[in-house]
């Protein structure tokens, strides 16, 4: 009986220890994603990027297409992390949970957007890149949605669209020629399994020092 | 002997003392520089004394071994306590991290290559894609320069057990079917490559933000963008986007403001400060009277140029003025007539065609 105690608390120390450690790790800054962080965006259930790229639906609102894809070494599964038009998030500040953020394709400029059209091949809500140097409209913010303060770099979170209150999601339908392979990526009305994304590579953006110095004494 | 001894002594002492390296003097800082102003000198020097940049000079690679000694002692605080206390010989054995790790953590992996683009000869290897990323910069580190860190998280190619194939073509194949007949068709043929995997690794870089940049300027980390299978990684770009500023606008490297005073400060003058981008403050006096849009030129006051930022340009301040807000009674009006002693004027013009 003894024995038993002992070995039950030596675990439970140990996993404590485990826990603690753990968590000293991630307070620093390094482990957030902050704005204006370059980022890949990896679909958790379904281990696809999301991508984007100049080929347009050729369905729905005919916009440019977002899908998710399989190789991790494509510039175009590169998107921008930035703030709401007209109030932009400070360089470097770590992004919160529940805050809203636009996503920004790096190379074609248009930002993720979703609106009221149908997905050609599951029937969901069709998910676009849209817009023009990184302005668009206002169905162009979605929310991170997690546990705790803010966004941690290896964390999985959920995308909520603001304004049509969809998840942004993958399934696993596959596309034909001219892009054989890729996934639909759309939106779903409910938070399941399909719609946890996480950080992959990236160019994380470190805040910088506050500048301004006072030269009177 | 006496003689002798304190001699050798004198000597073993100077020599004790010049034995450590002036780190501060490598880097042609003071004592008291800030992290930032540490940067800023080894990423100037560094350019400068690179050997590749130095192919004539003997002592190239020792000149460029000192200055990464002293950037890994000075940039980091533990370390540049100890060495201001005891000096490099009181520095501890810890690890030291290689200069190529330092330099390329301001310029990329293969940063070496001069002039940031990339030699004529590659054209034959392929490239894994650029990628660009706009970087948002404010007027304050626009005038005062700053550096932002980021953390470059890429997939690097390694080996990997076993073979792949690469160099995949389309090449005709000629096939004799019987005597005289043949038939040409068309088959994928590859070669063997070594096997490779991609692995994710994550290092930090510097970027700068140089005094007086201006918009749509880039900085280049050679190699720091997506691999390529067969052949050598694209580049980051960081491309700067300046701001909009609440207070001063920029028009080269010009700064324009503008001020409104009230009506009595123009009609009789008045004294005020304008606090810079750094925090400075611009002393304005003015004893005459202020007309609504009049402009005041402060020279030295704006932006540092680019190419040397010992020239500065202007700060170009334009006066509006607000009117009191209240209506006036009788006596006021009158005691204003008789004050300003100004006649009547009313003059009726074309002023949209500069009548």
């Amino acid at each position: 009986m003894e024995l038993i105690h002992a070995v039950r608390g030596f675990v439970t120390s140990l996993l404590f220890l485990l826990l603690w450690s753990k968590c000293e790790g991630r307070e620093s800054e390094l482990n957030y994603v902050t704005c204006g962080s370059l980022v890949k965006l990896l679909n958790t259930r379904h281990n696809v990027r999301l991508h984007s790229h100049d080929v347009k639906y050729g369905s729905g609102s005919g916009q440019q297409s977002v899908t998710g894809v399989e190789n991790a070494d494509d510039a175009n599964s590169y998107w921008q992390i930035r703030g709401r038009p007209n109030r932009p998030c400070q360089r470097g500040a770590a992004i919160k949970c529940g805050q809203a953020i636009r996503i920004t394709h790096m190379k074609t400029g248009r930002n993720l957007h979703t609106h009221h059209f149908s997905s050609p091949l599951s029937n969901n809500q069709e998910v676009s890149a849209f817009g023009e140097n990184g302005e668009g409209d206002d169905l162009d913010l979605w929310t991170v949605q997690c546990e705790g303060v803010h966004w941690e770099r290896d964390e999985a979170v959920r995308f909520k669209h603001v304004g049509t209150d969809v998840f942004l999601s993958v399934t696993g339908e596959q596309y034909g020629h001219p892009i054989r392979g890729q996934r639909e990526v759309h939106g779903m009305s409910s938070s399941n399994q399909h719609n946890w994304w996480r950080t992959m590579e990236g160019v994380f953006i470190q805040p910088s020092q506050e500048l301004i110095r006072h030269d009177e004494l | 002997m006496n003689l002798r001894n304190v001699c050798c002594l004198l000597l073993c002492v100077i020599t004790a003392v010049l034995a450590g390296r002036d780190f501060y003097k490598i880097l042609g800082v003071s004592k008291s520089a800030s992290v930032r102003d540490i940067k800023k000198a080894y990423r100037k020097l560094a350019l400068q004394l690179h050997p590749d940049r130095n192919p004539d000079d003997p002592k190239a690679q020792d000149k460029f071994a000192d200055l990464g000694a002293a950037y890994e002692v000075l940039s980091d605080e533990e370390k540049r306590k100890q060495y201001d206390a005891y000096g490099e010989d009181g520095l501890k054995e810890g690890h030291h991290s290689s200069h190529n790790d330092i330099f390329s953590s301001f310029f990329g992996d293969f940063g070496f290559m001069f002039g940031g683009n990339r030699q004529q000869q590659d054209r034959n290897i392929p490239r894994g894609n650029d990628i660009i990323l706009d970087l948002e910069v404010t007027l304050e580190e626009v005038y005062s320069g700053n550096f932002v860190e980021v953390v470059r998280n890429k997939p690097v190619a390694k080996e990997a057990p076993g073979k792949r194939k690469c160099n995949c073509r389309q090449e005709m194949r000629t096939t004799q079917l019987g005597p005289g007949r043949f038939q040409m068709t068309q088959e994928t043929v590859c070669d063997e490559c070594p096997n490779v995997k991609l692995v994710n690794e994550e290092r930090t870089l510097e970027v700068e933000i140089e005094q007086g940049v201006r918009d749509e300027m880039e900085y280049p980390f050679i190699g720091e963008g997506e691999p390529h299978i067969d052949g050598e990684p694209g580049d980051l770009r960081f491309r700067i986007k300046v701001l909009k500023h609440p207070v001063f606008e920029r028009r080269g490297d010009d700064l324009y403001t503008n001020v409104t005073i009230s009506l009595v400060e123009a009609l009789v003058g008045f004294e005020m400060d304008i606090i810079h981008l750094d925090g400075h403050k611009v002393h304005i006096v003015r004893d005459k009277i202020t007309k609504p849009g009049a402009r005041m030129w402060k020279k030295g006051e704006g932006l540092p140029n680019f190419d040397n930022i010992n020239i500065r340009g202007s700060l170009i301040i334009t006066f509006d003025v607000e009117f009191p807000q209240t209506q006036l009674d009788e006596q006021q009006k009158d005691g204003i007539r008789s004050l300003l002693k100004q006649g009547s004027v009313q003059k009726v013009y074309n002023g949209l065609q500069g009548y």
